[in-house]
């Protein structure tokens, strides 16, 4: 019976999908362009009031559209993010030709974050940051986080190391969770995408443990082709309706679904060159042992176009970055294609759908805490000493003979290296929007994210030989699928009222979503070199991962406007999770706020001249993380065991397992300043998270494992601050500036009890990142040695505070210039405050290449063998500035009537091109695994054997036709 | 075309419906993977698997105690980073994540055991006496490691901490039920031996006496541990001595001949060497010390004569290749791997052939158990003390990398600090590890001198001698001084 509904569900969504065309009975033409520069607005809106048809202007900013004779006194909606929404009444005109303005303020720009449908922002008392398809392509990067690290004012995005597809640290307003990721979650067209940011349960491991080096993140290979708008909105009030794990914010992604009337295709390629960050690395020479100059090139085709009622839009992606490590050991290959298609199905419903599809494969080197061999380890650390036959360890004293000696072994041991991860995922959405009345819109979204990423590590006997150990037929083949399934259905509606002075906005909603988790892992031992399936192995062996969960919300909001300047915003979301303990029933999550813009006000025209716009928001609200699936209950584990079953003590169980509630309190201004030619955006929050999941280890005489419970409280609260200004602003040049500044302060306000535990790290005696009452999540501990005035250790504190890993201020900056057709753009991040160990330091000392800052007497006396008793010699403050990309863009537009090229625009970015830190190590290339877990928190702060994310310097060629 | 449109917009409410009515049924439905309590004692024959499960919990519990204690003893040092970098100090630290390690690990045995007997048994009438009296020993066997290893150990969850005597205590009973309810005959003399092992602990000559003599005659008796590398459970210092792609440990250079005693042929993952939990060397080791100590010289030298003639020198030995050891793991300055000679300590004579040549051939290591003590040494004893040295150093290298030389050395772990939070009936000086005063610091129990002129490598310190001079200490030689 289920499958016989699926199979309906199917046809009927074939059928729905079938073109139709309605009949046009008066065409209207136009272009829609920016008031200053009279650029044409590629991707504007023009939509009829009311009704569900409008079109989208093209490349050249034409737009064509279609009233049927039923439309009486037409007005359209003229929007594009960034500027001034534009009603404008139709009469008899054939023609319309629309200059936008810049909106500094944004206060009428309608975003769909947080309310299930579309509200402008003026209505809203949280604060939501919208990237459009201008910024996007003015930041080229192959991947979400990386697009985003300086695009959002109030969020932190850090990717914590140079091998491709690496694991990104994201994190807005502190971190909430001492158990749970810090990643937000992401939305695309409204279907929730899998977020995964850690290494999986089952997973190759290069790094001693999983948790000690680098993973993939399922963020890497989200298409960041064809997005019309990204919008992002921090956790608190304005993901309450999102509920139970949306605790660290939305990322909503809007792809595009059509163009105008016309077809327009679009080419791009980018093509340059990667060089290795060689500036945090000790050795001069490493680089010549693991490092090299990689090529990069990128081609991408979009088409847009529509006709009438109906709009498409398809973009094909390839990629291939060689990367900077020997070998191509680092190269991505990818392919993706998205398309996206709307059509108005007569005057009240529409339906849109996306599709996307992407292959992409990472190679990957042993790093972390892998031992054995580990490139980076091996050269920077100094182990090469004791690796191998053992080599003098000081790279660049070395003879040209005893170089070649090494470099020959290293590597060769780089090479031998075959590891890699595949992925193909494919994710589509589909909404219908049905408007019975003009003031009432029911939209229905239903869609799928299904990711397969498989890990395969092929470890040859040669490779095992050449790096030493007791080996005989020891090669191996491990392979590790993950398959994903993430369903989202969702029904809501929203209806306004207007009733004299008052708007009265309602929202009501429902929403499913499911993850399927499936992991297996099967591999080959004792295999003949060669060998690329386990099929030739001697011994095979394999084990399986499952984790599901639903979760069914269902939510309501009221935004009551009065006069369109004040406005009271009030929701609430029920949830119940699969993940919740059995005495767990509802949760629920209440939100309350409001926004007041005093600058419409009479009392308020004196001060225009100077305070050009102001608005006033505050609000309280909760946002909820879910926890692990099954973890709620006890159980028995069993696994095999001298052929036959063992059981033993699992899980022990908690019957109240319930979501981690973040109540954050907020409060802003946003003022606009000399017509808004200074625009400040500043406000204060209090996020307090309640029912904290903390894995709590018991008493070993319990004979228990960990479980985990709600017994936490955690603190978060800063100040944020987004200013932008515009010194410049003439028909022909503008000069923008933009600076966001937060602050953070963090601390587990009660562990609940429980006893401390790592985040990341490697055994409590040497250095970890943990959590504790007190303190801030994940700060590093280690021991503490004291140096009498002789010089040699005088004592020694166990297990004591290091520094925190999270700054206490972070931001970003961006400058664009636009001068006629040439755009420059350069954006940068920084962060203070925050402290990081560098265990390639340790090493160094340990391994005799350095002293590393001990002093002379304590080597005299006690040689190197308490390079653990002094952790904090080796524990560096990490303020650092970090220039991510500087580019310039020029644009042509062939004047030609006839022309073939619509627009031409080439372009030159340098990424990460300057990076200035207080650390000798690069703070952001640390390990930083979740101990946990998979989707376990993390905050990075060890540095060891992780390479840097490296430059690149990327031309780029974009045609329009 | 409008009538498209119309049955479109109908279509579009039913898929919507449908979609509602999807969320309702199916889609809300969630596999649990997990296999809970209920469902476990629920269905038939649970107390194989939870016996089977015991012994995996046994494996587990000695790669905790055989790791640890390897290392605080001056049998093994960790010359690389993997696994504990202060045991060799020694130092022993409540807060010591592997002191946490090791605590659970016993409990984690104590309280299956408990569960076994409790809740399993009565669930599984299908159970063999014999296999309940597995699962008694295995109760034992935690007891008996609690008052071994640690200064004090609560026996329930979060009780009160007992002290070493009242584990013995409770292990003993533990092994009597196990004896008397055991229908295997050489499982009994097993259990037998680890009764008598509980009475040595407990200083009872007489016992130790009575219950190793009629084991004198089975002089092959071994009573393994057994490992699983395809299921995770492999033998964690068979990794650190020889399946590592680099050996972490090295041995006293005196005690080189004896590694590696566990190693692999053809993969490591199926070829997991067992750890001996008991074995007949024991009996008469035990025998020999309660003569001692009862003053009866001769017979102490007759046991030991059998012990090293029929016993030891019967036990198999086996080659195996060993040529990428390297001794060079970083942390100190090591000896060669080609045969030099070594002075157990300064002024001592230099011994011959017990530093193996491993870069030409392969060596001939000692499966279960070896020793460089020879009859004549046992013959030649001239007093009491001699050949209380002479038990030392046999008890050293028989039980050599099966975690023994710790607590003959009277050193005790405290207890952990995650149960020191977690349980108030432990007290402060339940944290505080035990090292008698004899034992020196700053890693002398493992240092030594290499000259390379003479090619002599000198032990700074012989513990067994220092043992010898210490004989009286409380911690240690418990039939001697009872």
């Amino acid at each position: 019976m289920n499958i016989l509904k699926r199979w309906l569900a199917l046809l009927l969504m074939v059928m729905l999908w079938l073109p139709v065309t309605s009949v046009a009975q008066r065409k209207i033409s136009g272009t829609i362009q920016d008031k200053r520069t009279q650029e044409p607005l590629p991707g504007a809106v023009i939509a009829l009031q009311g009704s569900t048809i409008g079109s989208i202007a093209g490349a050249d900013g034409t737009f064509t559209i279609s009233l049927l004779d039923t439309n009486i006194d037409p007005v359209f909606r003229v929007t594009c993010v960034g500027y001034r929404p534009l009603l404008l009444p139709l009469g008899a005109a054939y023609t319309l030709d629309v200059l936008l303005e810049q909106d500094q303020t944004q206060l009428d720009e309608v975003v769909v974050t947080g309310q299930g449908l579309s509200v402008s922002k003026r209505r809203l008392s949280t604060n939501v940051v919208s990237i459009g398809e201008k910024d996007i392509e003015n930041q080229p990067s192959t991947r979400l986080d990386q697009l985003l690290q300086t695009q959002l004012p109030n969020a932190q995005i850090r990717l914590t190391g140079g091998q491709s597809g690496a694991t990104s640290i994201i994190r807005s307003r502190g971190v909430n969770s001492a158990f749970l990721s810090s990643t937000p979650i992401i939305y695309v067209d409204g279907v929730r995408l899998d977020n995964l940011n850690t290494s999986t349960n089952l997973s190759l491991n290069l790094s001693g443990s999983r948790s000690q080096g680098t993973a993939t993140s399922a963020i890497a290979d989200i298409p960041v082709e064809n997005i019309e708008k990204i919008e992002f909105i921090n956790g608190g009030a304005a993901t309450t309706l999102y509920g139970s794990d949306a605790a660290n914010g939305v990322i909503q992604i809007i792809t595009k679904k059509g163009g105008s009337e016309k077809t327009d295709v679009t080419f791009e390629t980018r093509l340059g060159a990667q060089t290795p960050t060689n500036d945090f690395l000790y050795f001069k020479r490493t680089p010549e042992l693991l490092l090299q100059n990689g090529f990069f090139q990128q081609y991408n085709l979009a088409i847009n176009g529509g006709q009438g009622p109906f709009g498409y839009s398809f973009s094909g992606n390839y990629l291939n970055s060689q990367g900077t490590l020997i070998f191509n050991q680092n190269q991505n290959q990818r392919f993706d294609f998205r398309t996206g298609f709307r059509a108005g199905l007569g005057k009240k419903v529409t339906y849109e759908s996306s599709f996307s599809f992407v292959r992409s494969n990472f190679r990957r080197v042993r790093n972390g805490n892998a031992g054995g061999y580990t490139g980076l380890w091996f050269t920077e650390s100094g182990a090469s000493l004791i690796t191998g036959p053992g080599f003098n360890n000081r790279l660049d004293e070395l003879n040209d003979t005893d170089f070649e000696r090494i470099k020959a072994y290293a590597q060769r041991a780089e090479e031998l290296q075959n590891n890699q991860t595949t992925i193909n995922r494919f994710q589509t959405s589909q909404v219908f929007k049905y408007l019975p009345l003009s003031n009432l819109t029911v939209k229905g979204t239903a869609g799928l994210d299904y990711r397969v990423q498989r890990e395969l590590g092929i470890t040859t006997n040669e490779y095992l030989h050449h790096i030493g150990g007791n080996t005989t037929g020891q090669g191996s083949i491990a392979n590790y699928d993950r398959k994903y399934l993430g369903l989202t259905l969702e029904l809501n509606g929203q209806h306004e009222a207007r009733w004299n002075q008052f708007s009265v906005l309602t929202t009501l909603g429902g929403q499913l979503f499911r993850n399927d988790d499936h992991q297996i892992e099967y591999r080959g031992d004792n295999i003949r070199d060669g060998a690329q399936t386990i099929s030739l192995a001697a011994t095979r062996s394999s084990n399986e991962y499952l984790a599901q969960v639903v979760n069914y919300g269902v939510y309501v909001q009221e935004n009551i406007g009065y006069q369109d300047k004040l406005f009271i915003d009030v929701g609430l979301r029920g949830d119940g999770n699969s993940a919740f303990g059995k005495n767990i029933g509802v949760q629920y999550y209440p939100k309350v706020g409001f926004s007041y813009i005093p600058s419409v006000e009479k009392y308020f025209q004196p001060v225009q001249r100077v305070v050009s716009s102001a608005k006033i928001r505050a609000n309280i609200g909760e946002a909820g993380n879910f926890p692990t699936p099954f973890a709620n209950e006890r159980t028995v584990q069993l696994v095999g065991f001298q052929n036959d079953q063992a059981a033993f003590f699992g899980q022990a169980g908690n019957a109240d397992l319930r979501p981690e509630k973040t109540r954050t309190i907020e409060a802003g201004v946003e003022l606009g300043f000399f017509k808004n030619r200074i625009l400040l955006n500043t406000g204060f929050y209090h996020s307090l998270t309640r029912d904290a999941l903390f894995v709590v280890p018991p008493a070993p005489s319990t004979g228990e494992n960990n479980q985990l419970r709600n017994i936490g409280r955690i603190l978060n609260r800063g100040f944020e601050i987004n200013t932008t200004l515009i010194p410049v602003q003439t028909k022909e040049l503008e000069v923008r500036v933009r600076f966001a500044l937060n602050t953070l302060h963090n601390e587990v306000l009660s562990s609940g009890g429980a006893a401390p535990f790592n985040l990341n790290g490697f055994s409590a005696r040497t250095i970890q990142t943990v959590v504790q009452e007190g303190y801030p999540i994940g700060f590093l501990r280690g021991n503490v040695g004291v140096f009498g005035p002789e010089g040699t250790l005088q004592s020694t504190t166990v297990q004591s505070y290091l520094g925190t890993t999270l700054p206490t201020l972070f931001g970003n900056l961006g400058l664009n210039v636009q001068y006629k057709s040439w755009a420059f753009f350069a954006n940068a991040d920084y962060q203070r405050g925050a402290y990081a160990n560098s265990f390639d330091r340790q090493f160094r000392f340990n391994y005799g290449v350095d002293n590393e800052g001990v002093p002379q007497a304590e080597i005299d006396k006690n040689k190197r063998t308490n390079w653990l008793n002094f952790t904090n010699i080796f524990t560096e403050k990490t303020d650092f500035l970090k220039v991510r990309v500087i580019g310039v863009n020029y644009k042509v537009r062939p004047k030609l009537r006839d022309r073939r090229i619509r627009t031409l625009s080439v372009g030159f970015t340098a990424e990460n091109p300057f990076n200035f830190a207080t650390s000798s190590f690069d703070p952001e290339a640390t390990i930083s695994g979740a101990a946990q877990g998979q989707g376990g928190a993390t905050t990075g702060g060890i540095s060891y054997a992780t390479y840097s994310v490296s430059r690149q310097f990327v031309g780029t060629l974009r045609i329009q036709f | 075309m409008q009538m498209i449109t119309t049955i479109m917009k109908k279509h579009t409410f039913i898929a919507i419906t449908l979609f509602a009515s999807l969320s309702g049924c199916g889609l809300t439905d969630v596999v649990n993977p997990n296999v809970t309590d209920e469902v476990y004692l629920s269905t038939p024959q649970s107390g194989k698997s939870w016996l089977n499960g015991m012994r995996r919990q046994l494996a587990m519990t000695y790669n905790e105690v055989v790791v640890s204690t390897e290392l605080v003893s001056d049998n093994y040092f960790n010359n690389r980073t993997l696994s504990s970098k202060v045991f060799d100090i020694p130092q022993i630290d409540y807060t010591d994540l592997d002191v946490t390690n090791l605590q659970k690990e016993i409990h984690r045995l104590r309280q299956m055991a408990d569960f076994g007997l409790t809740r399993v048994l009565p669930a599984d009438p299908t159970l063999s006496a014999s296999e309940k009296a597995e699962m008694q020993f295995l109760a034992g066997v935690a007891s008996l490691l609690s008052g071994e290893l640690f200064v004090a150990l609560p026996a329930t969850a979060q009780g009160a901490a007992l002290k070493p005597v009242e584990h013995f205590n409770q292990a003993v009973s533990w092994f009597e039920q196990a004896v008397a309810t055991t229908q295997d005959a050489a499982e009994k003399q097993a259990y037998q031996l680890l009764l008598a092992r509980t009475y040595y602990q407990l200083g009872n000559r007489a016992k130790v006496v009575e219950l190793t003599t009629p084991l004198l005659t089975n002089r092959t008796l071994l009573r393994p541990v057994r490992y699983d590398g395809v299921n995770g459970v492999a033998n964690s210092i068979q990794f650190y001595v020889y399946s590592s792609t680099n050996n972490e440990f090295a041995p006293l250079p005196r005690l080189d001949f004896l590694d590696p005693k566990y190693y692999h042929i053809g993969s490591a993952t199926t070829d997991q060497r067992t750890v001996v939990l008991t074995k007949a060397e024991e009996a008469y080791l035990m025998l020999a010390e309660a003569q001692l100590g009862n003053n009866q010289p001769e017979a102490t030298r007759q046991t030991l004569l059998t012990l090293l003639i029929d016993v030891i020198a019967n036990r198999p030995r086996v080659l195996i290749d060993d040529k990428r050891e390297t001794r060079n793991g970083g942390n100190r300055a090591d000896y060669p791997t080609t045969a030099v000679q070594v002075r157990f300590s300064p002024g001592s004579i230099a011994h011959e052939g017990l530093v193996l040549d491993r870069s030409k051939q392969n060596v001939s290591v000692y499966a279960v158990s070896g020793t460089s003590v020879t009859p004549e040494q046992v013959r030649g004893a001239a007093t009491a003390d001699d050949l209380l040295y002479l038990i030392a150093l046999i008890r050293q290298e028989v039980f050599f990398a099966e975690g023994r030389r710790m607590t003959d050395l009277g050193i005790k772990f405290p207890v952990a600090q995650n149960e020191h939070l977690n349980n108030s009936a432990i007290s402060t000086t339940d944290l505080k590890a035990q090292f008698p005063a004899f034992i020196p610091t700053n890693r002398t129990l493992d240092d030594f001198t290499f000259d390379r002129a003479t090619g002599i490598v000198t032990i700074k310190v012989d513990m067994n001698q220092v043992l010898v001079r210490n004989k009286t200490a409380p911690e240690i030689f418990p039939l001697i001084n009872p």
